[in-house]
This record gives structure tokens, sequence and C-alpha cells, in this order.
């Protein structure tokens, strides 16, 4: 029954320093026949498109910049007369799909990055603590725990609350608060797989601690990684929204899919099609990341409990 | 000494308990007939209102107090010596008559006979004691600066070297209490000082039990005393039930207020999350009146059994210039700042920002004051072409860019504003955009008050422009915002809400004769004639943009009956407000 | 067991501390000042007040010697006093817990309620639509911005079709006690803040229950007649629940976290809406009790999991 323990280690097979192609070839063979997930990606990919060709829309197809104001023509009904006006226009007359553009481009860029930051702060540390155990494994242990006794999101608000973020400050926040759990993966692999026959083989022959750690070990746990990211990004942006309906978030003239949200909400009773768009999309988005973290992790191996 | 106006303010306190009308303590014959209360229709007793806040109380003891909605309870259960007329802020007597002397530093009270505490006790000269005694003793209270003037304080209060209070003196010596009659008592200022009238109305505590705090040997007590979270003898309409932390208020009827029992049995203040759910729960008709927002007034005014109230608020909200700013020196150019006011479609403004719920401000008074001036002022109305050849007479002209510029230096400007009041932020918005049409190179920045606040208060040069608003309660009195002495000054060490660095010398001179005028004079009359000259220069000179004063809008059920809110009070008649069965 | 729990309240001691240190100097190294902040238009107001106060409330002393100051009086069961409210911030927290408690385990009940049975349905329909229809779920219930659904609801059931009321914990002047009022109150902010559970629950008794039907032991026990509902309900769902113990610590702390959004949304006078109140009003004695509060019932509900874990899975090595 003990078998039963979802170990990446059970896959990898014992001989090769790396996970062989079969691993990812086998995935990818379960992924493309899973429609749920390859949509997913497919409709993530578009928003990311849309966001990133953000100033081209605006230039050529709407014509209105994001932060161009009409006071004559405000909460504006979604019409196809004005193309600007496509999804409404908000409370100073400024264009709702150019700002969710623009707003998608804040959003998606903070929970990458943000991500991005989780990823690498959490790997290294829970890498580190894995593989060399001891005083550096006490020492991060001691931290995560610290910051894990912390409710997170309480934690979050109340520095928002004290620090009014931007974009900047608000991917370092969340970047340096949200990677315990990826740390603790990480660190709870390395040290399952610390003991593998193909590290004492690697060690054997002089490999130096880095090599086995980014050669050998890393690319072993990498994989899963990917499952924690994408479900990472979701929470984060997730987070963003909520902050931003706390009136902590990114602040206006910024557009962000959470402030857009948040602004809106108040003038509902004017406009309530500024609402729905923003809501969607963060939902979308959201549920997109987290069916890709599910689709990836069951083709990965379908063992494995991420919660 | 030339025209001294003596006051002898007598209530007219009979028949409150029958006529809605007659219950305006006023002596000075503006007791209006209630808009609601027109009908002759006898007042139903019982019934319960429910008025909602969307930050809850921080305590009951009213020399702590710093926030509107402490006060609003404060208020509800502590009757004060006089008031403040509640449609133009002129003070009226309340609980007291008062009077002031030739050489206008002596104010004399009659606290009435009827008034009395919940308790039975009369309330008595002592209980105002009682209240100035705490601030004196009080080390947390903000209220000390307000008493500096009365003779003997700074002996009594305790407080730090350099505040002035020696604490060496056990009684207060500018206050007499007659020894024939406990309910009068005079106190003597060691200046003249106009707005001092206001401050004197002091706090007018029960003895009976904050007493114990302010004896001779007492320290700081009165800040932890138990009572000031669960007050147990009142002289207002309402008596404290109970405080529901973070929730609601819960004040019961006092049966033996001295201007007749309130028709009402319960008066509850509820905290609600934010102004939405203010308009949802009048809707629902779980709150029984509460403020509303401009954005939810269409839909407000399409629901039959709620009733819209507008009044002006007691106040601005405007753009200050920092004249003293390093990074954007064009702001010290009075041209420039004219062009500021001309370049702006404020009426375009206030429909966008507030749905036209304000009126367009262009110097410091507001309509509802006494003190706001009767001359026609400069209205800066929206004229860009104006706008744009004051800015090239005072040297900036269009780049390529479209950018004005002067000796190569292109005019920029940030706009900061706190953030969380979402008014404020389309305001800075919209203005930024207005200011882009001018060719300037504006944008906006909100940011969190706590840090703006100690940003403004002491001088920090990064504040270019900035949005804020003043609420202006108790006396007209500008002193504390415009006086050259209250601006900030980094070097010095100094602080202010002279944030603009904007001063002038005959508007010191004015200022300075409408507080403490060395003739003496502290008539309306005199002091509207010094900040005529006031407002002139300010609307002149443009330090601010000075932006618009909102409507405030109240929304109630139809039942409330004779509520009859005001700039300066809304709850001023609350005991003979009924509900409609 | 008794050495594994005392040699854990240890382990716990170090990580008090860590939070303790956060809890200070997010708050105190914070922009921004609390007696500016709610002095700023006071009538009168001179410099020589603004040191007085800050010498009353203790802020002109070093930092460092502030915070010893905090920890020694935490000792002494104090954690200071509110500088907006003037009174002991921990009575305050104390006053407000109650509320949240109250929603909190309404919400974690519903999770329950609903998320088990969801979870092993969607593994006994393993494949059907109900198994489809409650994944997605799942997946969905997480991905909702919280705040969003909340106000929705309330627009949709409180304002348009006035079945249950928008605000508080209960009707104004209501009893205290009139728990029918008080659970009409309570539908809306438990359900928004037990979704996400609800769907967690739902995705891990899937995964669980799908796990343990493919263990050997079932299949015997299948094998040897036994009702396939027997099996399921007694030898499956003891070990599939496991697991929903080992989460209830992240998801205490995921309700705790939550419960402060949905407490702003509805007007739920909770520990939540009140520290966050206090963060905004820069009330550092009630930000920093706040803070320390939750985060030591976190702390000790972690240590409950562990515990319980221990009690329930007796494979798991005691240490």
């Amino acid at each position: 029954m003990a078998t039963t323990t979802a170990t990446v280690g059970v896959l990898a097979p014992p001989s090769l320093a790396r996970p062989s192609r079969s691993l990812w070839s086998n995935a990818w063979w379960k992924l493309r026949r899973d429609k749920l997930t390859i949509g997913a990606f497919i409709i993530l990919l578009i928003l990311g498109a849309l966001s990133l060709a953000a100033p081209l829309f605006s230039d050529y197809v709407f014509h209105y910049r994001f932060e161009q104001q009409d006071l004559l023509h405000t909460y504006e009904k979604p019409t196809f007369e004005n193309p600007a006006y496509l999804l409404g226009s908000d409370e100073i007359g400024r264009s709702q799909v150019v700002r969710l553009l623009y707003g998608g481009r804040i959003s998606l860029t903070v929970g990458f990055v943000a991500a991005l930051v989780n990823l690498t702060v959490g790997v290294s540390l829970g890498l580190s603590a894995g593989y060399f155990r001891g005083p550096l494994d006490d020492a991060i242990t001691w931290v995560i725990t610290t910051l894990n006794g912390i409710p997170q999101l309480y934690l979050l608000l109340i520095i928002a609350a004290l620090w009014q973020p931007g974009p900047l400050t608000l991917i370092v926040i969340i970047g340096l608060l949200n990677w315990t759990g990826i740390s603790l993966f990480v660190r709870g692999q390395t040290f399952a797989l610390r003991e593998r026959e193909f590290v004492t083989a690697a060690r054997t022959i002089g490999a130096k601690d880095r090599r086995i750690m980014f050669r050998h070990i890393l690319p072993n746990v990498l994989p899963l990684i990917f499952v924690l990211a994408a479900i990472d990004i979701g929470a984060i942006i997730l987070l963003e929204s909520a902050l931003s309906f706390l009136g902590l978030g990114i602040l206006p003239p910024t557009p962000t899919w959470g402030n857009l949200l948040t602004n809106a909400v108040s003038y509902f009773v004017r406009a309530w099609w500024l609402v729905v768009s923003p809501g969607v999309l963060i939902f979308l988005t959201v549920l997109c990341l987290y069916l890709i973290g599910d689709g990836l992790r069951d083709a990965l191996d379908p063992r494995l409990k991420t919660h | 000494m030339t025209q001294k106006r003596l006051r002898t303010l007598i209530a007219g306190f009979a028949g409150t308990l029958l006529l809605v009308t007659a219950c305006t303590p006023g002596g000075q014959g503006n007791a209006s007939p209630t808009p609601t209360a027109a009908t002759s229709e006898k007042p139903q007793q019982g019934g319960r209102i429910v008025e909602a806040t969307i930050s809850d109380i921080a305590t009951i003891q009213p020399i702590l107090s710093a926030d509107t909605a402490s006060s609003r309870i404060i208020n509800l259960i502590y009757d004060g010596i006089i008031q403040q007329d509640y449609k133009n802020g002129e003070p009226k007597p309340k609980m007291a008559t008062f009077s002031i002397s030739q050489d206008g530093l002596t104010y004399s009270f009659e606290i009435n006979a009827k008034a009395n505490w919940s308790d039975g006790k009369p309330v008595i000269a002592q209980d105002w004691l009682t209240g100035i005694k705490a601030v004196g003793k009080s080390q947390k209270t903000v209220r000390k600066s307000n008493f500096q003037d009365v003779e003997g304080f700074l002996d009594y209060c305790v407080g730090s070297s350099s505040s002035g209070c020696t604490g060496t003196a056990k009684e207060i010596s500018g206050v007499k209490i007659d020894s024939a009659n406990p309910k009068k008592f005079s106190v003597k200022l060691t200046k003249i000082s106009c707005p001092a009238i206001i401050d004197l109305n002091g706090y007018t505590l029960p003895t009976q039990v904050f007493g114990k705090y302010v004896t001779d040997s007492s320290k700081d007590e009165i800040d932890t005393a138990p009572e000031n979270t669960a007050p147990t003898v009142f002289s207002g309409a309402f008596k404290f039930s109970e405080w529901r932390k973070g929730d609601q208020v819960i004040l019961n009827k006092n049966p033996d207020y001295w201007q007749g029992a309130p028709n009402v049995d319960q008066y509850i203040y509820k905290v609600v999350a934010n102004q939405t759910a203010i308009a949802n729960g009048l809707k629902t008709g779980e709150i029984t009146w509460g403020n509303i927002q401009p954005k939810d007034l269409a839909d407000m005014q399409t629901v039959d059994t709620i009733k819209i109230t507008k009044y002006q608020n007691l106040g601005y909200t405007f753009i200050s210039w920092n004249t003293l700013s390093p990074t954007v020196p064009a702001f010290a150019d009075k041209r420039v700042r004219q062009a500021l006011a001309y370049g702006i479609d404020m009426d375009q403004v206030i429909k966008a920002v507030v749905f036209g719920e304000a009126t367009k401000q262009v110097a410091h008074h507001v309509p509802v004051q006494w003190a706001y001036p009767s001359s026609p002022l400069e209205p800066y109305k929206y004229d860009k072409a104006k706008a744009q050849q004051l800015l090239t007479d005072a040297g900036w002209v269009k780049g390529s860019d479209g950018i004005l510029a002067k000796d190569g230096k292109k005019f920029a400007m940030t706009i900061t504003t706190n953030s969380g009041n979402q008014e404020r932020e389309t305001l800075a918005q919209v203005a930024a955009e207005q200011y882009k049409q001018l060719g300037i190179d504006a944008k906006s920045a909100p940011e969190a008050f706590q840090g703006l606040v100690t940003k403004l208060t002491t001088g920090d040069p990064v504040i270019e422009a900035n949005i804020i608003g003043w609420s202006l309660g108790g006396d007209v009195d500008p002193y504390q915002i415009w006086h050259s002495s209250q601006i900030p000054d980094r070097a010095k060490g100094t602080t202010g809400f002279g944030f603009t660095g904007f001063k002038d010398a005959a508007m010191d001179k004015a200022i300075e004769q409408g507080r403490n005028p060395t003739n003496g004079d502290c008539s309306t009359a005199a002091r509207k004639a010094q900040y005529e000259t006031f407002n002139k220069i300010l609307n002149e000179n443009q330090p601010y943009n000075f932006g618009y004063a909102n409507n405030v809008l109240v929304g109630a059920q139809k039942t409330l009956q004779a509520f009859d809110p005001g700039s300066f009070s809304a709850i001023w008649n609350v005991h003979t407000w009924w509900i409609k069965q | 067991m008794r050495d594994f729990i005392i040699r854990r309240l240890v382990y716990a001691v170090p990580t008090l501390i860590g939070i303790s240190i956060i809890t200070f100097a997010i708050a105190r190294l914070s922009p921004g000042d609390p007696i500016r902040l709610f002095t700023f238009g006071i009538k009168d107001f001179t410099q020589e007040d603004y040191l007085r106060l800050l010498h009353a409330y203790g802020l002109d002393k070093p930092m460092p010697l502030q915070y010893v100051d905090w920890v020694t009086n935490i000792f002494r069961g104090s954690f200071g006093e509110s500088l907006i409210y003037h009174r002991d911030a921990f009575v305050m927290l104390m006053e407000r817990l109650p509320n949240t408690l109250q929603l909190a385990l309404v919400a974690l009940l519903i999770q329950l309620i609903i998320g088990v049975p969801l979870g092993v349905l969607a593994a006994l329909k393993r494949g059907s639509w109900v198994d489809g229809a409650i994944r997605i779920f799942g997946v969905a219930g997480h991905a909702v911005p919280a705040f969003w659904l909340g106000l929705i609801l309330i627009i949709l059931f409180a304002v348009n079709l006035r079945w249950l009321p928008s605000i508080g914990m209960l009707t104004v002047g209501h009893d205290q006690w009139d728990i029918a009022d008080r659970i009409k109150h309570m539908i809306l902010p438990a359900f928004v803040l037990a979704l996400t559970g609800i769907a967690n629950y739902s995705r891990i008794l899937r995964t669980e229950t799908l796990d343990v039907l493919a263990q050997d032991f079932v299949r015997t026990a299948h094998s040897k007649g036994l009702r396939e509902r027997t099996v399921v309900y007694v030898h499956a769902l003891r070990n599939a629940l496991i697991p929903v113990v080992t989460a209830l610590g992240g998801i205490l702390a995921a309700l705790v976290g939550g419960a402060l959004v949905i407490e702003q949304v509805f007007s739920w006078p909770g520990v939540g809406q009140f520290t966050f109140q206090a963060a905004i009003a820069k009330d550092y004695p009630i930000v920093q009790a706040g803070v320390m509060f939750t985060s030591t019932l976190l702390v000790l509900s972690y240590l409950l999991r562990d515990l319980t874990y221990a009690i329930v899975d007796p494979r798991i090595k005691v240490g």
C-alpha cells in the first residue's frame, strides 16, 4: 500500500539522469486526446494574444486610446455602430473593450511574472532544503512554516493596505509571499529523489552538488512544477481582483481586470454590462489555467495530488 | 471698542412638545416650518429609526472623539449648551443662553432650568466644567488647543512641556460658577477670539459619572474610563443601550428629555460595508435613512418608498497647486493658475463625476456659510482660448509634440489624490485629460491616504497637484488652511494644512481680523467684510482650483416624518421625528 | 504520542516568534503616520499636540524598543490600546471573534455536507455526465472571484427578489437569539465562503474514492460478496476521508482569509473586516493583534490537523 504514495521518482526510469522522452511524449499523447485541456489552452492563448496586441487594436481597429475620455458619451450600451463601444463605455466615456485589452496585459503579466518569482524562489529554496538537509533545511522550513502560519490572503491584504501597490510592487509582494506551497512540494520530491539510484550513481562518478541538483533532480520535478505554475497564475489573478475590490490593488487609471470589475460594481445599477465583461474574462482565464493544470497533471501522472 | 453686539438670546422652549416648528430653539426667528411636518398630523408614537453608516463609532467619549460616526452618537445622547443653526451655522443657544461682555472677553452662560440628566439630576455649570477639565487631564484628546485662550486653562492642563500646559493649577481661573445659581457661569478669555463661542460649547458631561476622573489627584484616567464606551447618564434625546461592536449602536428614547420625549422608541446606528449597501438597505426597508451617492440617485428616485432630500455639503473638493513645487515651477505664476481655472470645464466635470450633484466653487467659503461673499466673484467660466492666452502670456509655448514648454522645460504635472475614493480618482483622471487638451503633460496618480496626509501636512515637495476635500464644520475661520503661518516648512520642521505655499499679506490681515479683531468686533457683519476681502484674494490668485461643493443626498423612508436635515446638522430636531404607520 | 505533541508545541515557538516579527515589521515599516491620519483637518491641532499624542501612544520610542514592549505586554495579557478606539485591541478582537467563527464553521459544515457526497458521487458515476458536471464545477468553483459572486447574489436575492437580507448578521432590532433570522442572514455569506471548499472537497473525494476503489482491500471485500454499497461506505470512505482531514488546516486558513473579503461584502462584523479596516486606518495595535491572533489560531489548527492525521491514519510515523 505504501507504493501508492505519489512521487515523480516512480515514473523516472532509474538508470536515466533525465526523464525519458517517453514521459513527455506519453504525456503529450494523452494531452492531445484531452479536448477540454486543449480547448482551455487555445482560449488562453487567444486571450494572451489579444492582450499583447492591445495597442494595435486600439490604434487600428477601435481608433480609441485606452485613457481617452468622452464625457458626452458615458454609460453607452454595447453597440456595433461604434466599434470602440463594442462592450459599452464607462463612467467617463472610455472604451470598455480597449480597457479590457490593456487590462489583460497587466493582469496576465502580474499573474505570470509573480508566478515566475514564486517558482524561482520556491524551487530553488525547496531544492536546496531537500538536497542539503541539516541546518539549511531547518532554516528554510522555519521561514516556510512562519509564512504559512499567517493566513496568506490576510497578510497580503494588510500589506497592501499599508503599502498601496503598483503593478511592480504587487508582483514583488505576491512573488515573495506565495512560494511556500511550491517550495514544500519541491523539497518533498527532492528528499525522495536524493536517495534514488541515479543520484547515487552520479555522485559516485564525482558529479558536483550543483550539477546533481540541476541536471538530475530538477528535470524530474519540473513537469509537475508546470502544473503548480498554472494553478498559481490563476490564483494570483484572482488575488489581484480581490485586492482591487478592497481598494488595495493596482489603482486606476492603469486598467486591470480586477479594478475594471471593482469600478463597474459600484456603477452596477447604471451599467450592468460593465460588470459582466471583466468578470467573465477573469473567470474564463482562471478557469482555463486550472483546467490546464488539471489536464497536465492527469497527463503526467494521474495519481498525483497537488492539493 | 465700538459696536459691541450684546447677544442675550432666550430660547423659545414653550410648546416644544406639541408643535414641531416651535422646537427650533431659535431666538433669531429663523425657525422655518419643516417641509415634512407641514401637515398638522399628530405625531404617532413608537417605532424605530435605523440610520446607516459605513464606519463604526470609535468612542462615546466626546473629548476623545475625532470622527463623524462617534459624534453622531454623542450628539444623540449628550446635548450641548449651544448649537449651530442647522442651515447657516450661526451659533445659537441650546441647553444654555449666552451673552458676551462689552470688552468681548467674558462669555456668560445660563443653563435652562428644565435641562436635566436622565438620572433626574439637573444639568449644572459644574458639568460643563467637568468636560473642560477632562480635556485638560486627557493625554489622548485632540481638543486641547480649543481652550488655550481660556484664562488659566494652560495652568490647569497636563501635557508635554512644549504644549504650554503646566498642570500647576487645581482650577481653571477663568471659569467662574455663580455661587447663588449653580446653572450660571462665566468664562473669561485671555484675548478676543471670534471662533471661541463655538469652542466654548465644550463638552457638558455628567459630573456624577465623570467627576471621579477629574479630581485634583487624577491623571489621565479619563482616557480609559469604562463609561467612554458604555455611558450611563444622558442629557440628549436618546439613552445609550448597547454597542454591538462593528455592527450597530442601539439607543433608546430618553423619556425625561428636557425638550420633550422623542416620538420614536429606538434609534439604531447601523454599520454597513459601503454606500451601495446603504442604497440596497433603503430599498429593502432595512434602513430608515442614510446618505446615498449621486450614482445611485437615478435608481433611488424610482423607488416609491424612498424620499430623497438634498442639501449642500459643508465643504468642497478641490485641486491644490503647490506653488513652491520645485518640479512644477509654473504653479508659482498666478496667470498659470488662472489658466488652470479657465481651462477645465467644471460643469461638465461635475456632470461626469458626481452626476451634476454639486456646485462649482471659486473661493474658500461655501454658499451655505454666512461668510460666503455677497459681492460677485470671478466665475472662471470655461474658456479654453482665454486659458491658452494666459499660458502664452506666462511664457509657455507649445512645442512640436503639442506639449507646452518654457526655457526648454516641459509643463508636466502629476495630480495625486487619495485612493479608495472613487469620486476623487475619477476627478483626477478627468482633470488630467482636460489639462492634456491645454498642452500640459498631466497624469493622475492615486495614493493611499495615510501616506498622502503626511506628505501634505509636512510640505513634502514631491506633491505637485493634489485633489482632496475640506469639510468646514464649526466656525467660518479659515486660519488653519490659509494663514501664512500654516504653511508647512520642512527646514523649520513646522507642519500645517497650508500645503499650497500660497501667501498674501492682505489675506493674512483679513484672516487675523476675522479671527482676533483688534477692535474686538466679532459681529457677523464685521467678520463678513473681512472674509469678503479674503475670498476675493483667493478668487483672484487661485492657489486651488476650488473644484466644487457637493450636494449631500439623503435617502429616507417616506414613513419618516419631521425629518429635516441641513448642512450643519441632520439630527437637530430628532426628538420630533416620528414614524407613520 | 505525548512526546509528539510536546515536540510539535515546541516547534511552534520559533514559528510564532517569526510571525510576531513579520507582523510588527509590516505594520510599522509602512509609510504614513496614524496620528497625522486621524488628526487631519482637526481644528487648531498643533505640532505640540502631535508630539504629545505620539508620546502618549508610545510611538516616539525607537522601533526595536517598541517591538520589545509589544511582546512583553502580550505576555502580560495586553496587545496594546487601539489608537482610535482607546481600548485594548485584543478585547476588541474577542468581541468580534464569535461572528467570524459562526460564519467559518457554518461554511465548513456546508463544504463537508455538499462537497463530500459530490466527490463520492462523481467517483461512483465515473465517466458519466454527472461526473463531468461535478468535475467542471470542481474547477469553476475555484475560478470565480468570490466578492463578485457575493455582490451578484446580493443584487439577485436581496435587492431584486428580496428573499434574503443583504447586510449584517441580524435584522436590525431583532433579538440576539433569533436563530431563524440569523440563519437567513448567514445563507449568502456562508455559501459564498464555502464555495471554494465545496469544489476542493469534491475534487479530493473524487480522486481518493477512485484510488481506494482500485485498491486491493476493496476488491477483496468485493469478491467476498459484500454488497457494493457497504464496501464503499464502510471501507473506502474511511480511507478516503484521511486527505479531507489533512486538507482541513489549509481550508481553515482559506476560510479565515476568505472570510475577510466576504465579511467586507456582506457587512459581517467579524475579525477580518475589523483588522482590515484597522489596517486602512493604520491602527497598529489592532492590526498587530489581528494578524498575531489569527496566525496563532492557524498554527494551532495545523498542529491539530497533524494530530488528527496521526490518529486516523496509524500508518503515519509519529514524529
